[in-house]
């Protein structure tokens, strides 16, 4: 289901989502700002139903550490 | 159901300003983040086709826009802006700790804040005669104090509720600035879902992105009547729509109206249609029926809560919806585009919406329970003035469905005008018909012989200069008062008097209240020793009506003229009595 977090990602900063790896981060992703970082971080907690800390929320660097996140809040990815 | 602001993230994107007729500029300034609500706004003008155009002030900027002539704001000249400042940012420190101070110390404080937003609101006017709202303040739920909250001198939530009193006893007077009630909206959709600390502390949102989209659909209820776009008539089936059941086949006392749960979801709705009656909101039936069973019902039936008195068009018949619909537009004259079709039968929904796209067409569901939230969601009755006229309008409407019946029960026109006893009073120009005499100059589209749109300042203008002459019309009848229904407004110079604006609302159209105005306007010149009276027709799409009227009462076109030779007799219409004020 990591794929489903990529369509997520890109929703979010309108890109295709064959553009989202693990390494996608506000670095090279140029609609990754401060507010639609906050925007997927609302998308993700009404999707997979869960409520992100604001430490794991600040300390986001890339999409492979959303995905750690989510595992942590016992989410699912068969990768 | 109301979209995610995502959603409106990704809509916004493909939204370019096309070539709308109607185009609305609007600036927001806050004193917190509400990144979203611009690309909200954009996309629900986009979905009424209106054109939008933004400014955003920056981020807790909205002082220095203000109070600077050269800011951003005034250079984009909004035609409406909103300001919206939260408790924390207006309360500062005392958001927290109010008892820290006495009692006579907060009120103190109350009245400085509300002179700093008072200041901003003279300031905003001096530079900007455009639209302003501002939200007023939330009180939250907490108390330091607890449940003793409320027994102390000028508490926390006192203070609150004491600016917004003050903010709204200043604004009351002032027509171009509104108050948006915030707190209200707040109470509406829960602090708790407003507020959400974790979105305060990541990013300053005082408004979860959740409420966004339903906060930016609370302001384009201020957008809406300045377009003119808003709802002027709500045309309503019967069965399963006033009353539960059929009643051509459960019989009068079969259907559900009152007593069951289901009977009084049906009266609850129906009570809330009559408070918009009452609020100028027109009322129609359009219903697949027998019309005897269907009229029984409305007459007497005791737990019916609209009659017929009620409604200004009724059509009970086994027509078509759709044609029905245009009986109705035709006979209380009102376009498509200000109409609501309330309607539990998909079918005919589908119907209307295909045929009238420009009907709001409500997709109401199976269960009654939910009709009237639905009504009470729609912003689109707001109006952001409200004459005598408006109040009384559906009284108005229903007078005139009697005055069309009397028409068919005499033989001719001229029978008709003799019992109509219509009574036409001249009235002065003063501050309760000036709102209404610029309101009809930006409404009469028929029976107008100029066509010139003025807003209430244009009005007072000319009523304060002596060089013109603004009078209305009051025009009332066996079956009612019409309310003032005609107007004009005549240019005097060098002892030549020009009619700058002749209008007559087509509710009166055709009863001679025309020649009436325009007789007494003449006479008054005569007394008055004017030379010459002239009169001008500038031709519209729609003003056909008025077409021939200069003619016919006996003006002489010359260029782009038409003049009255002033040594005739003035003629008034026999069958009205007049009155001048």
């Amino acid at each position: 289901m990591s794929k489903e977090v990529y369509g997520i990602v890109a929703k979010v900063f309108s890109i295709s989502e064959s553009d989202v790896n693990d390494s996608s981060s506000p670095e090279n992703i140029e609609s990754w700002d401060s507010f639609n970082g906050l925007i997927l971080v609302d998308e993700l907690e009404s999707h997979y139903n869960i409520k992100f800390t604001i430490s794991e929320i600040t300390n986001v660097k890339n999409v492979a550490d959303i995905k750690k996140h989510l595992k942590n809040h016992n989410v699912e990815l068969n990768e | 159901m109301e979209k995610k602001l995502s959603e409106y993230l990704s809509l916004a994107k493909n939204i370019n300003i096309s070539k709308n007729e109607k185009k609305i500029k609007v600036g927001i300034l806050g004193s917190f983040t509400l990144n979203g609500l611009d690309e909200c706004l954009k996309v629900k003008c986009s979905e009424q086709n209106i054109d939008y155009e933004s400014y955003i002030g920056n981020y807790n900027q909205y002082n220095q826009e203000i109070l600077n002539s050269e800011s951003g704001l005034y250079k984009f000249e909004p035609d409406i802006t909103f300001l919206i400042i939260d408790n924390r940012t207006i309360l500062g420190d005392l958001f927290h700790n109010p008892y820290s101070v006495s009692d006579k110390k907060r009120r103190e404080i109350v009245d400085e804040k509300f002179g700093e937003i008072k200041n901003l609101i003279e300031i905003f006017q001096e530079k900007l005669n455009k639209k302003l709202v501002i939200c007023n303040f939330h009180i939250p739920y907490f108390s330091s104090i607890g449940i003793i909250e409320n027994k102390s001198d000028f508490g926390f939530h006192e203070m609150i509720n004491e600016l917004n009193k003050k903010l709204v006893n200043f604004v009351k007077v002032k027509n171009s600035i509104f108050i948006f009630d915030y707190n209200q909206f707040v109470v509406k959709h829960g602090e708790k879902n407003i507020f959400n600390y974790k979105q305060f502390f990541l990013g300053d949102i005082k408004i979860a992105f959740d409420y966004i989209p339903f906060f930016a659909n609370d302001l384009i209820g201020y957008i809406k009547p300045i377009l003119g776009l808003n709802k002027k008539c709500i045309v309503l089936d019967l069965d399963n729509t006033l009353w539960g059941g059929i009643v051509g086949e459960d019989g009068f006392d079969g259907i559900e109206l009152g007593h069951s749960s289901n009977g009084k979801a049906f009266v609850e709705f129906q009570k809330q249609l009559l408070s918009l009656w009452q609020q100028g909101i027109i009322l129609a039936i359009n219903s697949k029926n027998n019309l005897d069973d269907a009229i029984k019902v409305i007459k007497e039936h005791p737990d019916m809560i609209l009659r017929e008195k009620h409604f200004a068009s009724i059509k009970i018949n086994w027509n078509d919806k759709a044609q029905n619909l245009v009986d109705i537009s035709e006979e209380i004259n009102i376009g498509f585009n200000s109409m609501v079709f309330f309607d539990d039968d998909k079918l005919n929904q589908e119907r209307i919406r295909n045929e009238f796209p420009e009907v709001l067409t409500i997709d109401l569901p199976k269960d009654p329970s939910q009709y009237t939230e639905i009504l009470t969601d729609l912003n689109d009755f707001n109006v952001l003035q409200n004459t005598e006229e408006d109040s009384k309008r559906g009284e108005m409407y229903a007078q005139q469905r009697q005055r069309n019946q009397f028409k068919e029960t005499v033989s001719n026109l001229e029978q008709f005008l003799n019992q109509l006893e219509i009574k036409v009073k001249i009235k002065k120009s003063n501050e309760f018909t000036i709102p209404r005499i610029s309101q009809l100059t930006l409404k009469t589209n028929q029976f107008n012989l100029t066509t010139r749109r003025y807003q209430e300042e244009d009005i007072k203008k000319f009523v304060n200069d002596d060089n013109y002459l603004v009078g209305c019309a009051q025009v009332t009848d066996k079956f009612g008062d019409n309310g003032i229904t005609g107007a004009f407004i005549v240019k005097k110079e060098n002892n030549i008097w020009t009619l700058d604006t002749f209008l007559l609302s087509c509710r009166v159209m055709g009863r001679g209240v025309e020649d009436a105005i325009l007789s007494h306007i003449i006479d008054d010149a005569k007394r008055n020793n004017v030379k010459e009276v002239k009169a001008e027709f500038i031709h519209t799409a729609k003003n056909k009506p008025a077409e021939n009227f200069l003619k016919d009462f006996g003006f002489i076109k010359q260029e782009n003229y038409w003049n009255y030779k002033l040594n005739n007799d003035v003629e008034y219409p026999n069958h009205l009595e007049m009155e001048v004020e």
